[in-house]
């Protein structure tokens, strides 16, 4: 039985791949044959090659190295302030009080539209860039981690309880643990908006950085080819770290909880 | 907390409607509920009565359960007893203390679902001693003992949802053993459990209460359970919660559901449930 969905798997894998090849291809032909304007929307082959021209590796992993740099800190920021502020919010009802009217009201603000005001106060440097990736992994996993703590089954409280706890040992023992799944899911939403926050904060205003590569080759009059490579490039960065990050809660909570 | 209005009360009540022999005997006052009562505050404004005037003595080592009809209140007898809610009136001792809160000395037992979903049968036993000041190694040593003794040893790595519903309350069991408390304090824990499983296991607790001698409160739904268990039946009669009869279940163990005194104790209990 294991076998078969095995294969089934591979071979679904195996068409998918077939899609994305065929795909490029059409894109190819269509290029060559001239059904596109080539100008506009380079061939495939034509991209990679006006980019390996115009790029070199050394420039390209200086702002690739940059844009992770950038989206690795201010997501760990977020997501560390998020989850320890939601957990607080649930555990401790007075501060819940407080602090949640001020995050649902905040909660709905795009990120992006910070984008002004971040500038104004740090300035273009970093800070600024990592202010808004900071909100975009804070409010992601602030949400899940209040939800999740609202949501622990209380007969895991009650029978820590009985067993002698209370206080700090029960929540850290107790609530943080019954809170994974949640705070997983958050921390999962919260990479991908940090990742889409961060392009879009690097085309607005950065001096190096993925985002910023690909809207200076525009500025200045460059490869569109450049600018393709670019993107696709971005997508599948993000697409192999929510992998990776996939993975690693697969790791953390998936035999025990399922998912 | 004395409130003498309620102790009058009481007593008045109990004047006019025995339900059992008062002993004053200190070992057989092993744990003492006097007078207990519990009110929630309604949303009207009124209060609902989920206990009143519950008066009943427990020895040590005796085997009680506490049959009745939902909202009869026998669940929020166990969890104050347990110390996991407060009583609104009356007060109860365990070996002459007041109970204040849990873990003096009471092993609970719930329904299910209440182990740890994030650690494995083995550290969830392990959890158990946390409180004991053992290091990492001999916490881990006794629960594999603990496990042991409820048949579970093979299963020691796996993790709850992969485990059977018997298999959960075992463990259950194993994990409210660790601080050897002197009660074990359960609410209907073969209540979700098929009847093959149910019987299995209910001959398992009967083998650890002889084994380790502990006081056990057993709340269940199942006259038939509770017969096959206890030293005694309380039953319970709802609006508001109250001792309604105490039954002495005077049959050698082990117990057999074909005796014709099991079925006489078993028709009188029943029909002192459905009047």
């Amino acid at each position: 039985m294991s076998e078969i969905l095995k294969t089934l798997r591979s071979n679904d894998l195996a068409l998918g791949l077939i899609g994305a090849v065929a795909a490029v291809g059409v894109w190819e032909i269509c290029a060559r044959t001239g059904v596109v304007d080539p100008t506009l929307f380079p061939s495939p082959s034509l991209a990679i090659s006006a980019a390996a021209q115009r790029l070199t590796a050394e420039t390209l992993a200086d702002n690739l190295m940059w844009s992770l740099f950038r989206v690795f800190s201010g997501f760990i920021l977020g997501a560390l302030a998020g989850a320890a502020i939601g957990i607080a919010a649930g555990w401790y009802r007075g501060f819940g009080t407080i602090v949640r009217p001020l995050i649902e009201l905040l909660r709905p603000i795009p990120p992006l539209a910070w984008i002004p005001l971040a500038i104004i106060w740090f300035g273009l440097g970093e800070p600024s860039k990592l202010f808004i990736i900071f909100l975009g992994a804070f409010f992601p996993v602030v949400t899940a981690a209040y939800q999740g703590m609202r949501s622990i089954d209380p007969v895991l409280l009650r029978a820590a309880q009985t067993l002698g706890l209370d206080g700090l040992p029960l929540l850290l023992w107790v609530a943080v643990p019954a809170t994974a799944p949640d705070l997983a899911t958050g921390v999962r939403i919260g990479w991908g908006l940090s990742f889409g926050v961060l392009v879009a904060a690097e085309l607005i205003a950065a001096d190096r950085g993925l985002g910023y590569m690909i809207i200076n080759e525009r500025n200045t009059g460059g490869s569109v080819g450049v600018i393709i490579v670019g993107i696709l490039l971005i997508g599948a960065l993000n697409l192999l770290t929510d992998a990776a990050i996939g993975a690693a809660i697969k790791r953390w909570v998936g035999r025990w909880h399922g998912a | 907390m004395l409130d003498h209005d309620n102790l009058a009360r009481c007593a008045l009540r109990r004047s006019e409607a025995p339900v059992a022999k008062r002993t004053t005997s200190p070992f057989l006052q092993f744990i003492a509920i006097n007078s207990v009562g519990k009110t929630f505050a309604a949303r009207t404004g009124s209060s609902i009565s989920v206990l009143d005037c519950v008066d009943l003595t427990i020895a040590e080592n005796e085997f009680v359960s506490f049959v009745g009809r939902s909202g009869c209140g026998k669940t929020t007898l166990l969890n104050i007893i347990a110390g996991l809610e407060d009583a609104t009136q009356g007060q109860i001792t365990i070996a002459g203390r007041p109970v204040t809160g849990p873990g003096q000395g009471q092993g609970v037992v719930f329904q299910q679902h209440a182990l740890f979903p994030w650690l494995t049968a083995v550290d969830n036993v392990a959890f158990g001693f946390r409180k004991s000041g053992l290091n990492k190694t001999d916490r881990r040593q006794k629960a594999m003992d603990l496990l042991t003794l409820v048949g579970l040893e093979a299963a020691a790595s796996k993790y709850p949802r992969e485990m059977s519903g018997g298999m959960q309350q075992r463990v259950s069991i194993a994990r409210a053993l660790a601080l050897d408390p002197q009660i074990l304090l359960m609410d209907e824990p073969f209540g979700a459990l098929d009847e093959l499983t149910r019987i299995e296991l209910q001959h398992e607790l009967l083998r650890i209460w002889e084994a380790q001698r502990k006081t056990v409160v057993f709340v269940t739904h199942s006259i038939n359970e509770a017969l096959m268990l206890s030293d005694r039946i309380v039953l319970l009669a709802p609006n508001p919660g109250r001792i309604k009869r105490v039954f002495d279940v005077d049959l050698p163990r082990p117990r057999s559901r074909t005796e014709p005194r099991f079925n006489a104790l078993y028709e009188e209990i029943w029909d002192e449930l459905s009047t």
